[in-house]
């Protein structure tokens, strides 16, 4: 039945407008509904009884050709693990293993200290070890698993036979380590710092750990006691020979089988080598050369001759790595090997060389621990007699200086400020000297309190002059004059024997006592 | 007597086992043998190990104590020349190899300090399993209690200050040089 239109339409406009809605009456034409329903009628086709009639449903298996499958055999499938390894030198006493034998429950054991469980407090305040770092141009891989894997400075010192007179400072186990693993190094460490020290316990690890067998030590002729009295103190095991006496002597030191350390001067180890001829020559594993800088100028005979020395490993150790100019560390880069001959690297060039190959420390960062040095200026009055000396040597001077007119130099000038400074010492006619008044009353306080007194002169005449007036305090003289087999039982004295309170040095040896 | 007694001493030697992660879920394995002060003997380090999404599902929790201590643990010990006459490890997975090596397996207890699991599986553990050794307190596997004592008869050759966490972080630092120069390697066709 559809809805009457007419209704629906005015409704529509009702909802949609708003209006009053008007009723059929209200029209003037008909409005009567007319039915549009079709009629319907079912045509005749003879089937219409099977339309009403239930339909049959039968089933059959039907065989789909799926299958399900299982995995019983499943085995974890791992590939075989490869492994990688290295063998140290020193493993070569562990083989083959031993088994460790049931005896071994016989062997008497040592009481254990208790150990309280919660000491982490001190674990945390132990002072941190020295790992040895490979260096940087080590590139294959068992090279730096090498130096990764050694123990830590501290612990391959303190554990083993090899005894430190004294604890090494941090900078100094740093320095070691360094030097351990450097084929080429330069170490430009502050004087004092103890570079012969580290140079001397690196050589000694080296040479423990069989990574060197033959070395040679060049030095300037006076520190060769000084190297000697070191290597008895921070290495008495090993065997150092020095090479001396005539040319036949040195020879046969040089082909010396089984040495580990050769030690000579600059001198001997220039006029030696160019007498060899080339192939005689003796190999080494490491060549230092102490005060490095004696080979600074590359066209010298010392630095061609110190070039030319077969070797393995190269260190350098100078505190004074450059004296002039940054050209001069070029020289010492080429025995390092770490240029080429002839090569001349820009100021960029040196500075990353340097960053690889040089290590330096002052000081001030390295000895933070460590006291400051106390520099204490006095001013002394001269004594009378003195004082007369003094202005008459100065107003003569100045007289003589004026005769001379246009003769006149600055060495004239420099020869009369050093005649006053001597006077400043001492009256050469009354030897009243107020510098030795003060002196002797320093000294009385440092000898009553056990003490000792270094004092050093720029002329040896001052330092026999003082050694006379200061017999109260058992003075030693050590300078330039005193031969060198004399040198070290002087400073054996002054070091072990109370009753030395003083040594009187010139300048010049200022580095042997350092 | 004595000169073997000193003889025996000199033939001590400790290894120190660990494995590292890297990338996901790749483990890699080192082992290195020193003598009685510290000083290295022989490393060996294994190729890394990463298991599949299948072996990961089937042993689940059990999965990486299998390739610490059965996989990379046994192929070190299988590989190392100097075999070691105990071994410190600083991953607890790593005990497990004591149930495939005639060897004492024992673990640092300081390195559990990092680890909260760890920590909490300590309180289990009895003092029968604790042993010291230098500065540091290891424990043992649980089904070798025989081991305490062998281990403390090494134990008394060793020095009482002696630091034996030290050798398992250069193991650690070796592994990762390792890994680092292997992958930095370019690859040759």
């Amino acid at each position: 039945m559809l809805p009457d239109q007419g209704h629906l339409q005015r409704s529509t406009l009702s909802d949609s407008y708003d209006v009053p809605c008007p009723r059929a009456a209200d029209f003037p034409f008909d409005t009567s509904p007319v039915g549009l329903s079709p009629a319907v009628d079912i045509f005749s086709s003879g089937a219409n009884v099977a339309l009403n009639r239930w339909p049959s449903i039968e089933c059959h298996r039907v065989d789909a050709g799926l299958a399900v499958w299982t995995v019983p055999s499943w085995k974890p499938g791992w590939s075989k693990v490869h492994t990688v390894g290295l063998a140290f030198p020193e493993a070569i006493e562990f083989l083959p293993p031993e088994e460790e034998k049931s005896d071994d429950q016989s062997e008497s054991v040592r009481p254990k200290k208790e150990k309280p469980e919660g000491d982490a407090d001190a674990e945390k305040t132990r002072p941190k070890k020295t790992r040895l770092k490979p260096p940087s141009d080590a590139l294959s891989l068992e090279d730096r698993l090498f130096y990764i894997l050694q123990p830590p400075l501290e612990t391959m010192l303190a554990g083993q036979e090899l005894i430190m007179p004294f604890e090494p400072f941090p900078h100094q186990y740093e320095g070691i380590g360094w030097l351990f693993s450097q084929e080429a190094a330069l170490l430009a460490d502050e004087m004092g710092l103890g570079k012969t020290m580290q140079m001397i316990t690196a050589v000694r690890l080296l040479l423990r750990g069989g990574q060197v067998r033959r070395i040679l030590l060049v030095c300037p002729k006076p520190l060769i006691p000084n190297w000697q009295r070191e290597f008895r103190a921070w290495a008495e095991e090993l065997p150092v020979v020095t090479v001396e006496g005539d040319t036949a002597r040195r020879n046969l030191i040089w082909k010396m089988p089984g040495v580990p350390i050769l030690m000579t001067n600059y001198e001997v180890m220039v006029r030696d080598m160019e007498a060899m001829p080339e192939e005689e020559r003796p190999k080494f594993d490491l060549v230092v050369l102490d005060e490095a800088q004696r080979i600074k100028n590359r066209d010298s005979k010392t630095a061609v001759v110190t070039r030319d020395l077969k070797r393995k490993r190269s260190w350098c150790l100078t505190g004074t790595p450059i004296e002039n100019r940054p050209e001069e560390l070029v020289s010492l880069f080429e025995f390092l090997k770490v240029v080429n001959a002839r090569a001349t690297p820009d100021l960029r060039q040196l500075s990353k060389l340097a960053d690889q190959y040089i290590l330096r420390r002052t000081k001030d960062i390295a000895m933070k621990d460590m006291p400051p040095r106390l520099d204490r200026d006095a001013y002394l009055e001269l004594s009378p007699a003195q004082k007369y000396a003094y202005t008459v040597a100065e107003k003569e001077g100045v007289v003589q200086l004026n005769d001379m007119g246009d003769q006149v130099t600055v060495q004239h000038v420099f020869e009369l400020v050093l005649r006053l400074k001597q006077i400043t010492n001492f009256d050469p006619l009354t030897n009243e000297s107020s510098k030795l008044d003060r002196l002797v009353a320093d000294m009385e306080e440092i000898a009553a309190s056990g003490g000792k007194a270094i004092l050093f002169s720029q002329w040896t005449k001052v330092l026999d002059w003082l050694a006379v007036r200061l017999q109260q305090f058992n003075p030693l003289i050590y300078h330039g004059g005193v031969p060198n087999k004399k040198r070290e039982p002087i400073l054996a004295k002054f070091k072990e024997d109370p009753s030395k309170h003083i040594i009187l040095m010139s300048y010049g040896d200022r580095k042997s006592v350092v | 007597m004595a000169s073997g007694s000193k003889e025996r001493k000199e033939q001590i030697r400790l290894g120190f086992m660990t494995a590292i992660e890297i990338g996901e879920r790749s483990f890699v394995g080192g082992l290195l043998v020193t003598d009685r002060f510290g000083r290295p003997l022989e490393f060996q380090c294994t190729t890394p190990v990463k298991p599949n999404r299948t072996q990961e599902l089937l042993y689940g929790p059990t999965l990486v104590p299998f390739i610490l201590g059965e996989l990379l643990g046994k192929a070190l010990m299988d590989r190392v020349s100097v075999k070691p006459s105990l071994v410190m490890t600083s991953r607890v997975e790593m005990l497990e190899l004591r149930t495939k090596v005639a060897v004492p397996i024992i673990y640092d207890e300081a390195c559990s300090e990092t680890d909260t699991k760890m920590a909490e599986s300590q309180k289990a553990v009895s003092h029968e399993q604790k042993v010291r050794i230098g500065r540091q307190t290891f424990r043992t596997h649980e089904d070798f209690a025989d081991d305490c004592s062998t281990v403390e008869r090494i134990s008394q050759q060793l020095s009482d200050d002696a630091n034996m966490h030290e050798p398992l972080e250069r193991v650690g630092d070796a592994l990762r040089e390792t890994m680092s120069t292997v992958t930095a390697r370019p690859r040759v066709a």
